[in-house]
């Protein structure tokens, strides 16, 4: 008897260990069994990114459950996650056959997973996907496409605009805020000598540089998005990173914008007038309405250069993966999101819609968009390929050189564009 | 320690009876007994360990392709070729020596230094001990943020050298270059594990013979002498383990550098983890990255086993 003990305990233990090794994950997207049929569907997306709460709030709060008391037996359970991790999760989730049943992605990423197919082509799959689309702005709607289809669904849009704060302008007795390239150069150094860097961004990707590209007169590629080299290059393009860079080596543009993790970002070190201009998104007043109460950001076009106000196209698609297991389910939610009862509360939240047909409702619920209206009738979209997160890294890393003074931005630019090339017409 | 004492008996056994025929084992008895104990232990290593190394060895020796369905092709040691001609891979072995170099003997002297306090009847003492061991168990996330912001440009660390103690002529840019970048890391790795050698080398205090200290009072050695000759000797075994787990540890720093400072800017803070992490997670090139793994587990192996070796052949020589 004592001696089969130990026999027992560890013939036990092994059997454990075997089951919980080998014991199935619980399947979220599972149907209940019983006679009414009852869904949940897993919902991807980053709204809360950099602690927005208030985006958060108004889809679990306000937005979900709309959807949720108009199809009873579906529930959506939304996962928040930090903006690139998204990417990353999407990319191996798809490897490991763990993903969610719809994605809030981020314009430049439908192509990438739709040529993966990781995403659905909803032009096929969806009925009703023709009169949603056709009621969407051509330019978020072009960037669901991949070849013949459309993996996506436009949801939100958004550009930047120059965010100043009037405090920081006025110790260095400065009105207004900087409307051309020759006002920055000008008012660097007055805001200098106060210690103000004149202008702040967090880094060196196709979202931070490419407004100051276009309004120098530059270019990316070419117009069929086959070819950087003699266009990301150009003396134009050129023009615009040395602006940038000659104001960060007389120290009027912080550290940040190299990835220094130590430097004050610039949702804390505009409203702190430590910095006195920023470009960014309309969602940052929300940011600010909780954390800095008294601030009173100024809203502007992008400064101007020869090539005009040229600002950057950004925004989100709804999409749907091929690994969902109830596609008429996610299809339900995704027509949801075309609807005023999702378009209109995120827009409050500082999302602005997709939709043609909201515009005057949008406009009333929320005038603060105005600036940002007027800045997207001239900006332009990022290259729509699938490789374009590799793009941002090729551009980022090219362009740290070229701040930190190891190269020229001539050089730089140079090398971004052989880099890139390849890249725009590489399939998947 | 006895652990290691009677091991190392055992060897010196085992040597004095070299050439002699050592008698047969008697067969246990216990039949299956003993693996069956052995089980659990060692289904968990295969599973956890043993294949995901196997896998990951064999992931680099191919352009590995993560996309389910996805084929990969075989490119035998062009990963390693490729690393061996990739600056930025040396650049991450430079710095994650440099962190070894910085973290390690700082950690020795400073945990010892502390053991040998608090191995005095003091009042107080398990306070003391509890609150140098507490940031061995708080997250590595947590504190690395934490450090993050005590190392900012306008953060407590730049705000004491500067405006109180005018140390520095300006606040000190830490995270944004290579050199301060790495001191602020190390920092935080030296805080962090001072507590665990501390503990271990408490251990080991704890087992210095009483006898041997009151010979050598009686015999009028200084304090200093008395630590060298008997107290030094005891803690070998245990100055050996944390040692060789040290070295092992600096080479295996990333959640820190991560946060931190992300191996940026432009890659200059980037260690061998973190510049294996970015290969494969970033540009989701799992098979260099691969490579790289395998290669620190290899040379982190090596050095183990040179580091066990010296300390022994100079034993033998004491």
């Amino acid at each position: 008897m004592a001696r089969r003990t130990p026999i027992l305990l560890a013939c036990t233990a092994v059997a454990a260990l075997a089951l919980t090794g080998c014991g199935s994950s619980s399947d979220d997207s599972a149907g209940g069994g019983s006679s009414a049929k009852k869904v949940t569907l897993t919902f991807w997306g980053t709204y809360g990114n950099g602690g927005n709460s208030a985006q958060t709030d108004a889809l679990e709060k306000t937005v979900i459950p709309a959807f949720e008391k108009a199809n009873p037996g579906i529930t959506i359970k939304y996962v928040d996650m930090p903006y690139d991790s998204l990417l990353q999760k999407l990319t191996t989730g798809a490897a490991a056959g763990q993903l969610p049943d719809l994605v809030r992605a981020d314009i430049g990423w439908v192509p990438k997973f739709g040529a993966l197919k990781v995403f659905a082509p909803l032009d096929q799959e969806m009925s009703g996907f023709q009169k949603l689309a056709d009621d969407t702005y051509p330019g978020s709607l072009a960037t669901n496409r991949f070849g013949d289809h459309y993996y996506g669904l436009p949801l939100d849009t958004n550009t930047r605009v120059m965010i100043s704060n009037p405090d920081a302008l006025k110790k260095a007795g400065i009105a207004q805020p900087p409307a051309t390239f020759s006002d920055l150069k000008a008012d660097a150094p007055k805001l200098a000598a106060h210690k103000i860097s004149v202008y702040a961004d967090s880094g060196l990707q196709g979202w931070n540089v490419y407004p100051w590209i276009w309004s120098a007169g530059g270019s990316v590629t070419n117009p069929d998005q086959t070819k950087a080299t003699g266009y990301l290059n150009s003396p134009q393009s050129v023009a615009g990173v040395q602006m940038l860079v000659n104001l960060y080596k007389q120290g009027a543009i912080p550290n940040l914008i190299i990835g220094n993790k130590g430097a004050v970002q610039t949702s804390d070190g505009l409203p702190k007038a430590t910095y006195a201009t920023i470009l960014d998104g309309p969602w940052m007043a929300d940011i600010w309405k909780g954390q800095y109460a008294d601030f009173k950001p100024v809203y502007s076009p992008v400064p101007a250069g020869p090539g005009g106000s040229v600002s950057v196209v950004g925004g989100e698609d709804i999409a749907m993966t091929t690994a969902s297991k109830d596609h008429a389910a996610a299809e339900k939610f995704i027509a949801f999101t075309q609807t005023a009862d999702y378009q209109i509360a995120m827009a409050k939240t500082g999302q602005m819609s997709v939709v043609k047909s909201l515009d005057p409702q949008e406009s009333a619920a929320v005038p603060a968009f105005a600036p940002f209206i007027k800045q997207l009738a001239t900006a332009k979209p990022r290259p729509s390929v699938p490789q374009a997160p590799a793009i941002d890294t090729a551009l980022q890393d090219e362009l740290t050189k070229a701040f930190e003074g190891k190269e020229s931005v001539q050089d730089a630019l140079d090398k971004a564009a052989a880099a890139i090339d390849p890249l725009l017409t590489q399939a998947d | 320690m006895s652990v290691m004492e009677r091991a190392r008996t055992r060897t010196t056994e085992e040597k004095n009876s070299a050439g002699r025929e050592r008698p047969p084992r008697p067969r246990s008895r216990a039949g299956a007994t003993p693996y069956l104990f052995l089980a659990p232990g060692f289904a968990l290593f295969l599973l956890l360990i043993a294949y995901p190394m196997v896998k990951a060895f064999q992931m680099s020796l191919y352009d590995w392709n993560i996309v389910a369905g996805a084929t990969s092709r075989y490119i035998g040691l062009d990963n390693y070729r490729r690393a061996f001609h990739d600056p930025l891979f040396w650049r991450g072995l430079q710095n994650s020596g440099l962190y070894m170099a910085l973290t390690v003997p700082p950690q020795i002297v400073l945990g010892l230094g502390v053991a040998i306090l608090l191995n005095n009847k003091a009042p107080g003492r398990a306070v003391y001990r509890v609150l140098f061991y507490l940031p061995v168990v708080t997250s590595w996330v947590v504190v690395s943020l934490l450090f993050q912001y005590l190392f900012a440009d306008s953060g407590l660390v730049n705000w004491v050298l500067h405006d109180v103690t005018h140390v520095t002529g300006h606040d000190t840019s830490w995270l944004s270059g290579r050199w301060t970048g790495m001191v602020a890391i190390s920092a935080l790795g030296i805080w962090k594990g001072v507590g665990w050698s501390m503990m271990i080398f408490l251990a080991a205090l704890q087992s210095v013979s009483k006898d041997l200290l009151e010979a050598a009072a009686l015999d009028g050695a200084g304090r200093w002498s008395t630590f060298r000759v008997v107290t030094l000797q005891a803690i070998r075994p245990a100055l050996l383990f944390v040692i060789v787990m040290l070295v092992i540890g600096g080479f295996n720093v990333f959640v820190s550098v991560l946060l931190m400072t992300g191996g940026g800017p432009s890659d200059s803070t980037q260690v061998l983890l973190t510049y294996m992490y970015k290969q494969a997670f970033t540009n989701l090139d799992f098979g260099y990255g691969a490579s790289i793994a395998v290669m620190l587990t290899v040379g982190v192996f090596v050095l183990s086993i040179i580091q066990l070796r010296a300390f022994r052949s100079d034993e033998e020589l004491a």
